[in-house]
């Protein structure tokens, strides 16, 4: 039995205890883990250490980047500093960072639900450079449109406002892009429940869905808007314009010979995208996604499928008299001056 | 990025499902509303559009909901929302690649509930969902496609055919499977119309046509699909068929009942009114006349062109890719459509020579096949060497048992379909084996005796013919069947009903105790049977679904006593001599095959009855212990039914090795009969009892008491007294007198 003398002292090896000597180093324990590691360079993720302050450009991207942040009053309050970086910026010197990269990031929160955020938000665009904004518009007025429908009054309300905003900057723009036209009118009739015959009685009982917003004074604003956007649509053109042919004492452009008066038609057009009525890269139009930029085309189209609905309207808001029937006026004397205008013209 | 969610507050604002109820239940107040909304819809579609691939999770959120919205309430405003199918069609089209998943599968739930809500037609749906069947990538997408396809099949299928959106489907899934050969797309027309012919919804030739350019196909995988659906679509439809016929019968006596003693709740109300409407629903089933199916194999068009170029196109080509499991399938469909439909292929039987050998994997498949292939229109001298080369290489002493068993099989098999193929002196040598120790060995080798006895009983040796065949031969009713020779048609069981009326005969004329007088019986019998005719015939055309009495001896008999004036004179002439005896058999074995088929007119009486007398004797043929086993691959198997390589490998498929416990003992179960038909009346009596949860009798509850229970009675009965004793003995004795406890004789 050699073999199990062999395994007993093998067992035996388990339970014997490790000498210790003298000027060595005592032995590892058997379930000892090396955790010792080697590297180059060690980095901690936490830790900032530029010592010099962020820019106020990277301040800028960073602040625009949380736009899309779950907290309101981040959002909010990010807002708030583009705002005051934009407006705080020596006059002379450009944006931070130009239109085309703020707006695709700014345009989601048209339809936040926080009103605040909102509010900010038109702030903010008010600050925006005009001329900026002429060639996003086309990008704009989908958004517009979607705040102008949504179930919700206050969004609906602030949609208009910035709607405003964006006809004071940017007017011929909004009535003559792509859908600018047909489209923003549909969503005007549809706020103000203007539709059909029998949704725009007084005394039919409108059953409006959804949380309306305090009375009153939405409508008026929607009213408003309304006649802002039909003046910049079919509004009386500016005197300067229907005079030009007209004068013959005044020494001008119009006044010189046949081929050099029309000069300004072969120059090089001074718009952003001069042939965008070709609609070389987009999708096929239908009839109210067209683009619509002469005053006779709006008038046309303006007059055979809205004209009896608004005048129906404005004169339903007439009769109901107060705040509202002051704030119609804006809209029949734009009516009033473009029928007259589009009788002598047509 | 982690998906933004719309917090709680967000969505009492934007409450489309409660928009969505309102406007279900008033669509004209709330039309505003609705145009609202889909202006939101256009304006977010525009900006998704615009830029689909950089839609930020919102919008995404908002469209789906929109869409989900406007496809539930679409019906109420159909000129708003007329182009709203397209425009969905649409950025399926063109963006469902990029598409984020959710709104896909939206989009493609909210198209099958236009099409439900009938504002889109069915081929359009199709048309739109099937192209992107076969190209996306996403497997959840194909899924869902597929089943909203499958469904919308079935559902316009539903009431009747819908035979123009059939065609143009099959039109499309041919053109699919045809345009393409390589790819592997033709695999969703398979899946597809398989699902169909299963469900009995696409059963047509142009179906199996679609099947047959498949398997006729270069990719392997639509080659393999194309030949599985042959060889077993029809099964899995009648596995189907089945299946839905065995849904648990409703005892609406049962459910009425309860409802008389239950609770009556609504719910409950339901339930009857549900039973009542399924039991109704399977009696108008029951009526309907039984749909024609013929199997896939039945419905082609060219089953001899279309064996011959998968034989050449997969087997015969050596550059065909497929593995030797695949083309022993491709193998098992050509030889199937050879056996079925009588094919020539000649090369077919010397492309099987190469196979046979004992070494060659899964060998028995290929002597299956071999089997299936041959039947009685192939030339026996391309059988031959065949069967030779299986004699040689199967079966000899020297071979393993398990090997020799097979090869007898496989050639028992073969003669069966053709027996001209085998000699005399190879077929006598085989018979020998019977002699063998081995028993699957011997069980073969009885198989192929029992089938010569049958069809040619000259080719065996004197002592091996029986006593049957013997006097067959003498008599000269069993004939070598010549090469082509074919039997003279007859109506199947014909014999049978002849044999069941003169059982009947015989009955009645023991009850009326006339043994000798038979002219009068015959002509009152044929009166009656003309006037049971007429009688059925009136009731036909009255009411054709409601029940027809079967008179069973509705009989008409047209020559009947020629007959048996004809058989009278056999009957003295056997008792006159044996040489009279000689010529009156022969003259009996004549008759007898014509007999009733050409002298009468069969009733719709006789033709039921037949049909009876059929079923029965194939489920007599099944019942092991039946003595006229012989020939069973002849009687018991369908001519359409395949030929497997389980039946060639015979007993050596159930050996030890192979089949489970629990396999052997379903086997051994397999032919009895019930258990329980053999119990006693009283356990019958009180299973039926349980059954109807019923409660059992006194004397169970007695022997069914605990045991505990009972202890204390007896503890006490020894502890007492005399006095006790007499009294309980008495009052038993009483109670005897009496009848028992509740005895009627009244206390004294």
């Amino acid at each position: 039995m050699g073999s199990s003398s062999k395994k007993k002292k093998e067992k035996q090896k388990d339970f014997q205890k490790a000498k210790l000597k003298v000027g060595k180093a005592k032995g590892k324990p058997e379930n000892f883990t090396d955790t010792s590691f080697k590297t180059k360079g060690i980095t901690l993720t936490q830790q900032s250490l530029t010592l010099n302050a962020p820019t106020s450009n990277s301040q800028f991207s960073h602040h625009l980047s949380l736009l899309s942040s779950k907290s309101d009053s981040q959002r909010r309050d990010s807002l708030a500093h583009l705002t005051t970086s934009i407006t705080a910026r020596p006059v002379t010197s450009p944006l931070p960072q130009p239109v085309s990269v703020i707006l695709p990031t700014l345009l989601p929160l048209i339809l936040d639900a926080n009103t605040g955020v909102r509010t900010q938000l038109l702030k903010l665009f008010r600050s925006l450079p005009a001329p900026d904004v002429q060639d996003h518009v086309l990008q704009l007025l989908p958004y517009i449109r979607a705040g102008m429908t949504h179930l919700a009054a206050d969004i609906r309300v602030s949609a208009v406002e910035v709607l405003t905003w964006l006809v004071d900057v940017a007017g011929p723009e909004v009535v003559s892009c792509a859908g600018g036209w047909i489209k923003t009118l549909n969503c005007f009739l549809s706020v103000l429940g203007w539709h059909t015959e029998e949704s725009a009685k007084w005394s039919a009982n409108r059953a409006s869905f959804g949380k309306s917003g305090s009375k009153g004074t939405p409508m008026m604003k929607v009213l408003i808007a309304l006649g802002e956007f039909l003046n910049a649509g079919i509004g009386a053109p500016e005197p300067t314009d229907v005079e030009m042919g007209d004068s013959e004492q005044t020494p001008g452009v119009s006044n010189w010979e046949f081929p050099v008066g029309l000069a300004a038609v072969h120059m090089v057009p001074d718009t952003a995208s001069p042939y965008a009525y070709l609609n070389l890269f987009g999708q096929p139009r239908d009839a109210e996604g067209e683009m619509y930029e002469t005053w006779e085309d709006r008038y046309r189209v303006f007059s055979t499928r809205f004209m009896s609905a608004v005048e129906r309207g404005v004169e339903n808001a007439r009769k109901e008299g107060g705040e509202l029937g002051r704030a119609i006026s804006g809209v029949s004397k734009v009516l009033k001056e473009s029928s007259a205008y589009g009788r002598v013209a047509v | 990025m982690v998906k933004r969610k719309l917090g709680a507050l967000e969505k009492v604002e934007a409450d489309l499902p409660n928009l969505q109820h309102k406007i279900r239940r008033d669509p004209k107040s709330y039309i505003e509303d609705f145009r609202a909304q889909h202006y939101q819809y256009e304006s977010h579609r525009e900006i998704f559009m615009a830029a689909p691939t950089a839609a930020n999770d919102t919008g995404i959120i908002s469209l789906r909901e929109l869409i989900d919205f406007i496809a539930h309430v679409a019906d109420c405003y159909p000129d708003i929302t007329k182009d709203f199918p397209q425009q969905l069609m649409d950025i399926l089209t063109q963006h469902h690649l990029v598409l984020e998943p959710e709104l896909r599968e939206k989009i493609v739930g909210s198209l099958v509930l236009l099409r439900k809500k009938d504002l889109l037609d069915s081929a359009t749906l199709l048309q739109t969902l099937f192209p992107i069947l076969i190209t996306t990538p996403s497997k959840t997408l194909r899924a869902l496609i597929f089943q909203k396809i499958l469904m919308d099949i079935r559902a316009s299928n539903a009431k009747s055919v819908n035979h123009k959106l059939n065609r143009t489907m099959q039109t499309v899934l041919f053109n699919l499977v045809t345009s393409d050969r390589v790819s592997s797309k033709g695999l969703w027309a398979i899946k597809l119309i398989r699902e169909l012919w299963k469900r009995q919804i696409w059963s047509d030739a142009k179906t199996v046509d679609v099947m047959k350019e498949a398997s006729l196909s270069e990719n392997e995988k639509v080659i393999i699909g194309g030949v599985r659906f042959f060889l077993g679509g029809d099964k899995e439809r009648e596995e189907m068929e089945d299946e839905s016929s065995d849904e648990e019968a409703i005892d609406i006596g049962k459910v009425k009942h309860q409802t008389t003693i239950n609770k009556k709740t609504r719910k409950k109300a339901r339930a009857v009114e549900k039973a009542k409407a399924t039991i109704k629903r399977k009696e108008r089933k029951k009526g309907q006349p039984h749909p024609l199916n013929f199997s896939a194999l039945h419905l082609l068009h060219d089953p001899q062109g279309f064996a011959e170029s998968l034989f050449y196109k997969h087997l015969q080509n050596g550059k065909s890719k497929l593995s030797l499991e695949q083309k022993l399938q491709v193998l098992q469909l050509v030889t199937r459509l050879v056996g079925l439909h009588k094919l020539h292929i000649i090369q077919l039987y010397s492309y099987f020579q190469k196979y046979l050998t004992p070494r060659q994997p899964s060998v028995t498949s290929f002597l299956a096949s071999l089997a299936q292939a041959s039947h009685d229109l192939v030339p026996p001298d391309v059988l031959e060497p065949l069967i030779q080369k299986i004699a040689n290489e199967f079966v000899s002493e020297a071979s393993a048992s398990v090997v020799a068993t097979a090869g007898l099989n496989a050639i028992r098999e073969i003669c069966a379909r053709q027996p001209l193929a085998i000699d005399d002196t190879l077929l006598q040598d085989l018979v020998m084996y019977r002699k063998s120790k081995d028993k699957g060995v011997v069980m073969a080798a009885r198989g192929l005796l029992s089938l010569y006895r049958e069809v040619n009983p000259e080719m065996l040796k004197r002592r091996d013919r029986g006593k049957d065949a013997s006097m067959g031969l003498r008599s000269g009713e069993k004939k070598e069947r010549r090469f082509g020779e074919d039997e003279v048609g007859g109506i199947e069981g014909i014999e049978l009903l002849e044999q069941w009326k003169e059982e009947e005969r015989k009955k009645k004329r023991a009850e009326k105790g006339l043994a000798s007088d038979e002219e009068d019986d015959e002509e009152e019998d044929e009166a009656a049977a003309w006037d049971a005719w007429n009688v059925e015939d009136d009731e036909d055309s009255d009411d054709s679904g409601g029940w027809i009495d079967v008179q069973s001896d509705a009989e008409i008999d047209l020559s009947d006593s020629e007959d048996e004036k004809e058989g009278r004179p056999a009957k003295k002439a056997k008792q006159d001599g044996e040489d009279k005896d000689k010529t009156g058999s022969e003259d009996k074995a004549e008759t007898k095959k014509q007999n009733l088929a050409t002298t009468r007119i069969l009733t719709p009486a006789d033709l039921a009855k037949l049909q009876e007398l059929r079923s029965q004797a194939a489920v007599d043929a099944l019942v092991p212990g039946t003595k006229n086993r012989r020939g069973q691959t002849n009687t018991t198997r369908h001519k359409d039914d395949p030929l497997t390589a389980e039946e060639i490998e015979g007993l050596a498929a159930l050996s030890a090795g192979k089949a489970t416990r629990e396999e052997r003992i379903a086997h051994a179960k397999e032919g009895k009969t019930d258990r329980a038909d053999h119990k006693s009346v009283t356990a019958k009596r009180k299973e039926r009892k349980e059954e109807q949860g019923k409660s059992t009798t006194n004397k169970e509850k007695a022997r069914r008491k605990n045991f505990f229970m009972t202890l204390g009675k007896a503890k006490s009965k020894g502890k007492r007294s005399l006095v006790e004793t007499r009294n309980v003995l008495k009052a038993h004795q009483d109670r005897q007198k009496r009848g028992g406890r509740r005895g009627n004789l009244g206390t004294k």
